[in-house]
């Protein structure tokens, strides 16, 4: 077991206010053994090259051993270069199993100029094992590219997951990211966003939904360079039993990003009253002409509305689960894949059972 | 009109310096030695002595905040803590010498005695020179006096409550502040008193490379209300002064205090003032505060909500201009059902200044039914200037409604064409919209300090816009 | 009659684009001139121009108000010389009441302190003949003011203001029938013979209760007709096709 400092805020508050890092125990692999069980849908040679991935530095990521993990130990690489619009999702399916227990991976996405495509990365387990995730995923949207990333975490609820995610958006790229974020007794990400091109767009979409011991920890960070560039982060969670969730989300508004705007919007629904919701919601400001608005709540599900379905015969349970539905309904309109739609869907009413 | 006289102040008035005379001063720096000598010339009891000895050893462990503003200018060895006016304690301005009572004068003091206030303190450097009661008060058991007085008279009612509420190990300066601390207001107001016209305490410090370490203790027992003022500033000086007071605030149950406050330290202040209060059953206690002066501000007032139905509101603003950086913010920690608060905080940052709001909601396991509301906002005024928002929130039980807004922009185009276009200037036009954004907060003011607060934000603009 | 605004060959730009391309334009004292067009054609675009609005460029052309050369004063230094403008969307601004805002624009505009009790007789005047709330004057200013609320308080700061030339952008736009009499009213509680008015519209609505001297086109920035009432009139029927 090692004690690992995780996932530091770009800016320090109070010590005791227990939100500037986080600290975990972790099991490290003994062994890292190749990983096989991957599938991948709807690429072609073009656009698609494994293997080869250039060195390259975080600027924030989760902690240093895990950069370094990823960057001498991986045991996936993939990176995808692409060259046109393309139309049908291009899908990497990981699936976890007693032959492949650690995955280490290091995932690039490029888009070229006046591309478009949507990458569906899933991660998830066959059985009740103890697993261990730690992957960099690193997105390039060049100029006027819409790229489109869904993340889908449905680890079990034994396992590690550590997620850095880390992109650059140049002249009216539009990045987009979807993040399901259900899985993992442990699963912190860190997520970069760099927009330096003008007019570049950023938005991020995530749903987490914990229970039992699950701790989330969401280290957002968007900084914006460019003139009227923009972010927006959207962040829906659920937690019952004894689940709790660390979430820090900063935008940063660097000088020179004329007329950029940036919004963000955390909504933790507290399920059980052992469930614990910590937020730290930041907007740092270096420039006059932005506009910038962050919001949190908290709190358990209305009283009205749930009397009100409660009416329509609707027992308590289901009520509840349709009212966290509701909430993550906006977010899950983002998925157009109805296949992974419905698996969602699944995922979240076994959850909330 | 006390109103006239408040418009024509100017930055001078809070300028003046008086030469730097004292009847003793403390030789510069920290040592067990410069508390003995402190704790002599002030003739503490034993347990005060050993008090400020145990918290000096607390301040030698512990270290200096790993976040916020930058603090390695202030250099404790060029510090002299204890100045002792050319003064004695008086009860009538009459005494008072004359070069201090012109400055508290022109800072309005005894004016605002005579027609809003029910009692007033004054502290010059590190003693308190004059402190006023109205009689009707002393009557129903109000005991407003200096600290000093306190510890000797009342020695029952300090030992209970001094630094019980704010712990000398809570951060490196409250430790510094145990060690040396010296002057500041007591004030008792005895079950189902209530106080209907404020009390006010002012503190000035006039003495170079030195710090003011006022304590403030305040008990508004069950059934009470009092509405408590504290106003400071200082010249300006060319080596960085310091701040670091604390106001422990007992607001018992079913009880009510307002404690307001205009801060206006001169740029070359370190201002590390700790502020909190306790608050019992269905009481509440309201923070009002501006902060316009200081080179560095560390302040975030604190309420805990210990009894159930307690509730807190807090209304403040910053104003950070050229080479001020001002960390502020709000603490809350709600540990009962029932229990309360509302933030509303803003920031104005302007010609390269920076403003911090860095807050704490936290809501305990057992502050079922519990509410908070928070929102703040930010001015920027150019493209230099910085404006940081730093909010956490811990939220520990279900049973809770909890919501948190902030916002950052400056004054649009349109805003400022719309109010030219009615005959103000562009200078007219900004004071006018930035005056309007603070007015949430001059409005929880008495009417004399929301004039003072107006009058600042036009001296503070003066020279934003280029 | 004596001449109290001139726009001569007036060209401005908005942002990147040329709005206004050679505007000519007379108005006398005593008379009440109305600017038509649809939509895009540059009505806001004049009033703003006159009013010299910073986010509106001149690139040719002079604005003579009163005998004097204004075309590059600051917009506060135009109101103060005495034009006001009646904005289409007023601002908000809070934590500033009516009341506090007009004493302080009205001592801007005359430079002499305003006599408090007159002062509020004059506007509680003004404020019943609008049909204005009394309430909304402790109010901050448009906060939270329907749209017609917002339309009301531009006419009685124009009155309490009492400008020599009242510039009317839009002000009918958005009104019910009632409202619009009110406003109508209020703009006759102004005029007189030492003052004008310029009401720009894109329909007609407000014109049924005042009778305008002189009516302009104003097409693709440029004043393609001018003519007296009866010009409106034949526009409400026909529309703006045949200047297209």
């Amino acid at each position: 077991m090692e004690k690992l400092k995780l996932n530091e805020t770009p800016v320090r508050t109070s010590r005791n206010f227990n939100i500037n890092n986080t600290k975990l125990d972790i099991n490290f692999p003994e062994k890292i053994t190749p990983f096989q069980n991957l599938k991948i849908l709807n690429y072609s040679n073009k656009n698609y090259i494994t293997e080869k991935i250039d060195k390259y530095n975080l600027v924030y990521g989760l902690n240093k051993i895990l950069e370094n993990q990823v960057k001498e130990n991986s045991n996936k690489n993939i990176k995808i270069e692409i060259d046109s619009k393309i139309n049908k999702d291009i899908v990497l399916d990981f699936e976890f199993n007693n032959e492949n227990k650690t995955l280490i991976d290091n995932i690039e996405i490029i888009a070229n100029e006046n591309t478009k495509a949507t990458v569906i990365i899933k991660y998830c387990t066959e059985c009740d094992l103890e697993y261990y995730h730690n992957g960099i995923i690193r997105a390039l949207a060049k100029e006027n590219s819409n790229l489109n990333i869904i993340i889908v975490n449905f680890l079990n609820q034994k396992s590690n997951n550590f997620l850095s995610i880390e992109n650059k958006c140049e002249n009216n790229a539009n990045l987009k990211y979807t993040i399901i974020d259900f899985g993992g007794k442990n699963s912190i990400t860190n997520y970069f966003s760099d927009l330096t091109g003008n007019s570049s767009n950023n938005r991020l979409d995530t749903i987490y939904l914990g229970k039992e011991n699950q701790f989330f920890d969401l280290n957002y960070i968007g900084e914006l360079r460019g003139q009227k560039s923009n972010i927006n982060i959207e962040v829906q969670g659920a937690l019952k039993d004894e689940s709790k969730k660390h979430f820090k989300g900063t935008i940063d508004f660097k000088k020179g990003c004329k007329k950029a705007t940036g919004n963000e919007n955390e909504a933790c629904m507290l399920l059980s009253d052992k469930a614990k919701s910590l937020a730290l919601p930041m907007l740092l400001c270096s420039e006059e002409e932005v506009e910038g608005n962050h919001s949190t709540s908290s709190g358990k599900v209305g009283e009205k509305e749930l009397f009100y379905i409660m009416s329509r015969g609707f027992d308590k349970n289901s009520a509840i689960k349709l009212l966290v539905r509701a909430n993550f309904n906006k977010i899950l309109e983002n998925i157009k894949n109805e296949e992974l739609l419905e698996q969602i869907v699944n995922e979240i009413n076994k959850r909330l059972d | 009109m006390s109103k006239t006289n408040i418009d024509e102040i100017n930055r001078n008035i809070y300028d003046i310096k008086n030469k730097d005379e004292y009847d003793f001063k403390i030789k510069k720096g920290l040592t067990p030695e410069i508390i003995e000598e402190i704790s002599k010339q002030k003739n503490d009891p034993d347990w005060m002595r050993e008090f400020r000895l145990k918290a000096l050893e607390v301040y030698n462990k512990l270290e200096l905040p790993t976040w916020g503003p930058d603090l390695s200018e202030l250099n404790m060895d060029e510090i002299a803590t204890y100045v002792k006016p050319k003064s004695k304690l008086n009860d009538s301005w009459d005494d008072v010498p004359e070069d201090i009572k012109n400055t508290f004068d022109k800072l309005g003091i005894p004016e605002a005695e005579k027609t809003s206030l029910a009692g007033v303190g004054a502290q010059y450097d590190s003693e308190v020179v004059y402190h006023s009661i109205k009689e009707d008060l002393i009557k129903q058991g109000v005991i407003y006096t200096d600290m000093e007085t306190a510890v000797r008279e009342y020695p029952d009612l300090v030992k209970e409550h001094f630094m019980k509420c704010v712990p000398v190990y809570d951060h490196k300066f409250v430790a510094l502040h145990g060690a040396v601390w010296s002057g500041g207001s007591f004030v008792y107001v005895p079950k189902g008193v209530k106080v209907d016209i404020p009390l006010q305490s002012y503190f000035r410090l006039n003495s170079p490379e030195s710090g003011q370490f006022e304590h403030t203790l305040i008990i508004v027992d069950e059934g009470a209300s009092l509405h408590f003022i504290e106003g400071c500033s200082a010249p300006k000086y060319n080596k960085v002064n310091l701040h670091a007071g604390c106001v422990e605030l007992y607001v018992k149950d079913n009880s009510y205090l307002r404690y307001s406050t205009i801060e206006n330290w001169s740029k070359n202040m370190l201002n590390l003032n700790t502020k909190k209060a306790i608050v019992g059953k269905n009481a509440q206690v309201d923070w009002v505060s501006g902060s316009f002066g200081s080179k560095i501000s560390m302040l975030y007032p604190m309420s805990i909500l210990n009894g159930e139905g307690a509730k807190t509101e807090f209304t403040g603003i910053s104003f950070a201009g050229k080479g001020q950086n001002l960390d502020n913010g709000f603490k809350v920690v709600h540990n009962n059902i029932n229990t309360s608060s509302v933030v509303n905080a803003k920031s104005i940052s302007k010609n390269g200044g920076k403003c911090t709001y860095r807050s704490l909601v936290r809501i305990n396991e057992n502050a079922k039914n519990s509410k908070s509301s928070v929102s703040c906002e930010s001015l920027m005024l150019d493209d230099f200037s910085i404006s940081d928002t730093i909010p956490v929130n811990d939220i520990r039980t279900d049973e809770v409604e909890f919501s948190h807004e902030a916002k950052i922009g400056k004054i649009g185009d349109k805003t400022i064409f719309y109010l030219m276009s009615r005959g103000l200037s562009e200078e007219d036009a900004k004071a006018m919209i930035v005056r309007g954004f603070a007015y949430p907060i001059s409005k929880e003011l008495p009417v004399e300090y929301a004039v003072e607060m107006n009058n600042l934000i036009n001296l503070e603009l003066e020279g934003a816009i280029g | 009659m004596q001449n109290l605004l001139e726009i001569k060959d007036l060209y401005v730009n908005a942002g990147e684009k040329e709005i206004l391309k050679g505007i000519n334009l007379k108005i006398n004292k005593g008379e009440i001139h109305v600017i038509m067009g649809p939509n895009g054609s540059g009505k806001t675009t004049t009033a703003n121009a006159i009013l010299n609005n910073p986010s509106y460029k001149k690139s040719k052309g002079s604005i003579i108000f009163d005998k004097e050369d204004i075309t590059n004063l600051k917009t506060d230094e135009i109101a103060r010389k005495g034009i006001f403008m009646s904005f289409q969307l007023p601002e908000e601004i809070p934590g500033v009441s009516v009341t506090n805002f007009l004493k302080y624009a009205k001592n801007k505009i005359t430079n002499k302190p305003v006599k408090i009790f007159e002062f509020k007789d004059e506007v509680k005047k003004y404020m019943d003949e609008l049909k204005m709330n009394p309430k909304n004057m402790d109010r901050s200013l448009n906060v939270g003011f329907s749209g017609g609320e917002k339309k009301k308080n531009e006419i009685l700061q124009m009155l309490v203001l009492n400008p020599k030339l009242a510039i009317l952008d839009e002000t009918d736009s958005g009104l019910d029938v009632d409202a619009i009499k009110t406003v109508s009213k209020g703009i006759e509680m102004f005029k007189n013979e030492e003052n004008s008015v310029l009401i720009i519209t894109h329909n007609t609505k407000i014109l049924h209760s005042l009778k305008p001297d002189y009516v302009h086109v104003l097409i693709d920035g440029k004043i393609v007709k001018t003519g007296d009432a009866s010009l409106a009139k034949e526009i409400e029927e026909n529309g703006y096709e045949s200047y297209k």
